[in-house]
């Protein structure tokens, strides 16, 4: 009994001190108020700041990586226009084309790879059951029937918050922005059709539909500027949306409509928080840069 | 021997107890004179201990922001027209000699053109040469479309250098491994099956290199630090595929394997010691998937569980987490 008093007394004792330790390792020191006074009273936290933005236009040929695509990827060839207000605030048009530069995920490939080979078979074998099955959803050739991104174009406000600058290997000097932007992307799609008689005939592609989907589109980009007039750009996009990516009827029916209904309709159109990168090379005109004071 | 360890912990504590230094608020002149005099008594700063004889109040005034407040005996306008306690003011040396008083229109002297030499970037706000970094993370999966990888970490470096780190890392995923709903509708669908993998555990030596380091304004008001580092390492990978094809008949053991990384981190600094992490790393394996056809002679052998190719496999990851410095504080080799 004894050895258990002292034992819970040790570690009693030994449980305050750590805890003592612990918050003892914050050192408080409360110092006066300063009251700033002389030249500095009132200057600026940064005087002659380079202002690359404040009445500036903003040029900038853009290349845009979709990320995190569950068929196709696609590059997207564009830029952004902009105004910029003050040095904080800048009002301008993002998009890009992306129709020209499409690839197929290595998910596309595989599914492709079984769905020739039981074409094969239904064409030997009309009654096949896996062909039969996946009728509805796969047309001759998968690749043929995947949506995607044709165009984008989003007028957007980009918030400036953050200015400054870099040492880049210690010897390389940048100016730097950091930057949020949001604004309403107008998005042109091509989905597969609506259909209610949807099965395959193994031979014809299924018939494709181009449509504009209206999404929010928000994000974070970094400026480095290498001289007066212009600067790198990079963006990570945000861009949720809802549509059909892989052709499939995957909801519509049941009682929560979340079965496949054997239709392709805008049920069948999920949820996507689409993420994209882009690099830009920004031109700010005109081209010499004002200072502040 | 235990109480060797009980001493041992009460020295460590009052080793660790902190010392306060608490100097009043500035009400006016004077208060601001005798704060600032106190501080200079025991700071050793020759241009504030010539402003009065006043006495120190101990170790206390040596420590924190006090004795900083010394230095700005010169600039501002306390000690030249306040009463020290216990010593001489301005009005006295003026009285002695009238041609050494000072007569400063502060007006004019506000008005005047400041022109103070500017580095591109000065003294390093936080200086990371022999010290510590303890920085635990939170990590999110970028490239994996089927099964999220979602866990905590922790990385633990020593910097060489001011630039050069070397350390380790580790992180566990077991319980948090997340199979997307997108999966099953693909199997539904297309009647085809993705191999997925699950992560346990992974470890790992680290080498990392601050290439950049500058500091942003914040709405040209606040002003903060940040650098940017690349890092890169080998180690280890516990994972195993999650039985899709077969899950009848598969269970599948964590196998430990080799894993080589590389990626980009940034961090902002809150103060000399805690800063906020961001951080893309590729972690780079060969990964063995499920096998995709079933053994017809004997599908509980596990021998046919296992794809007999193996597939090289990046898991590209987004680390947000907090950095801390240890020790908390430093010292500068040059003045600023």
């Amino acid at each position: 009994m004894k050895t258990n008093t002292r034992k819970l007394t040790t570690h009693l004792l030994s449980a305050f001190l750590v805890a003592a330790a612990t918050f003892g390792l914050t050192k408080p020191a409360n110092a006066q108020e300063i009251l700033l006074t002389g030249p500095l009273a009132g200057a600026p936290a940064v005087r002659k700041l380079r202002l690359h933005r404040q009445g500036r236009f903003e040029i900038s040929p853009a290349v845009t990586f979709t990320i995190l695509d569950e068929y196709r990827r696609t590059i997207i060839l564009g830029g952004k226009l902009g105004y910029n207000f003050t040095d904080w605030l800048e009002l301008g048009v993002w998009g890009g084309y992306g129709k020209l530069i499409q690839s197929d995920t290595y998910l596309t490939d595989q599914i492709q790879a079984q769905n020739k080979i039981r074409i094969g078979r239904a064409l030997q074998d009309p009654l096949d059951t896996e062909r039969r099955l996946t009728a509805v959803n796969l047309g001759p050739q998968f690749d043929k029937q995947l949506g995607s991104i044709d165009w984008i174009l989003a007028p957007q406000v980009s918030w400036i918050p953050l200015r400054g600058k870099l040492a880049l290997f210690q010897s390389i000097y940048l100016d730097s922005d950091l930057y949020l932007f949001g604004g309403l992307a107008f998005v042109g799609l091509t989905e597969r059709a609506d259909c209610t008689d949807c099965g395959s005939d193994n031979h014809t592609p299924f018939p494709m539909h181009s449509r504009v989907a209206y999404a929010p589109t928000f994000g974070i980009g970094l400026s480095f500027y290498a001289n007066e007039w212009s600067a790198l750009g990079f963006e990570w996009r945000f861009l949720p949306m809802s549509w059909n990516t892989g052709g499939f009827d995957t909801a519509g029916g049941g009682k929560d409509g979340e079965f496949p209904d054997n239709k392709i309709s805008s049920a069948d159109q999920r949820f996507h928080f689409q993420q994209m990168l882009t690099i830009s090379f920004n031109m700010n005109l005109p081209a010499k840069v004002r200072l502040s004071e | 021997m235990k109480k060797t360890g009980v001493g041992l912990l009460v020295a460590t504590a009052l080793w660790l107890v902190p010392n306060y230094g608490w100097a009043q608020k500035a009400k006016g002149k004077a208060a601001a004179s005798a704060s600032v005099s106190a501080s200079a008594d025991t700071s050793g700063d020759a241009d504030a201990s010539a402003s009065g004889d006043a006495t120190g109040t101990g170790d206390s005034t040596a420590t924190g922001d006090a004795s900083a407040g010394g230095e700005s005996t010169p600039g501002g306008d306390a000690t030249p027209g306040g009463e020290v306690p216990g010593g001489e003011g301005l009005e006295d040396i003026c009285k002695i000699d009238p041609t050494a008083c000072p007569n400063l229109d502060m007006d004019k002297e506000a008005a005047r053109k400041f022109k103070e030499p500017l580095y591109a970037v000065q003294q390093i706000f936080a200086l990371r040469v022999r010290r510590f970094e303890l920085a635990p993370f939170w990590s999110f999966s970028l490239n994996d479309q089927f099964i999220e990888h979602p866990g905590p970490g922790l990385g633990f470096n020593y910097y060489i250098s001011n630039v050069l780190f070397v350390g380790l890392n580790g992180e566990y995923f077991q319980p948090f491994n997340q199979d997307q709903s997108f999966n099953a509708q693909v199997r539904r669908a297309a009647r085809v099956a993705v191999p997925l993998t699950e992560y346990q555990w992974m470890a790992g030596l680290q080498v990392g290199y601050v290439f950049a380091y500058g500091k942003f304004a914040a709405l040209s008001d606040f002003i903060f630090q940040y650098d940017a580092y690349l890092v890169g390492g080998v180690g280890a990978l516990s994972d195993r595929p999650i039985a899709v094809v077969d899950p009848d008949n598969r269970n599948f053991n964590w196998k430990v394997g080799v894993q080589g990384n590389a990626g980009v981190g940034l961090r902002v600094w809150f103060n000399r010691w805690l800063a906020v992490t961001a951080e893309l790393r590729d972690y780079m394996f060969n990964d063995k998937l499920e096998n995709l056809t079933i053994s017809a002679t004997d599908p509980k052998d596990p021998s046919h569980w296992y794809d007999s190719n193996s597939h090289f496999t990046n898991n590209v990851q987004a680390q947000v987490g907090v950095s801390i410095f240890i020790p908390f504080s430093f010292d500068y080799r040059l003045p600023k």
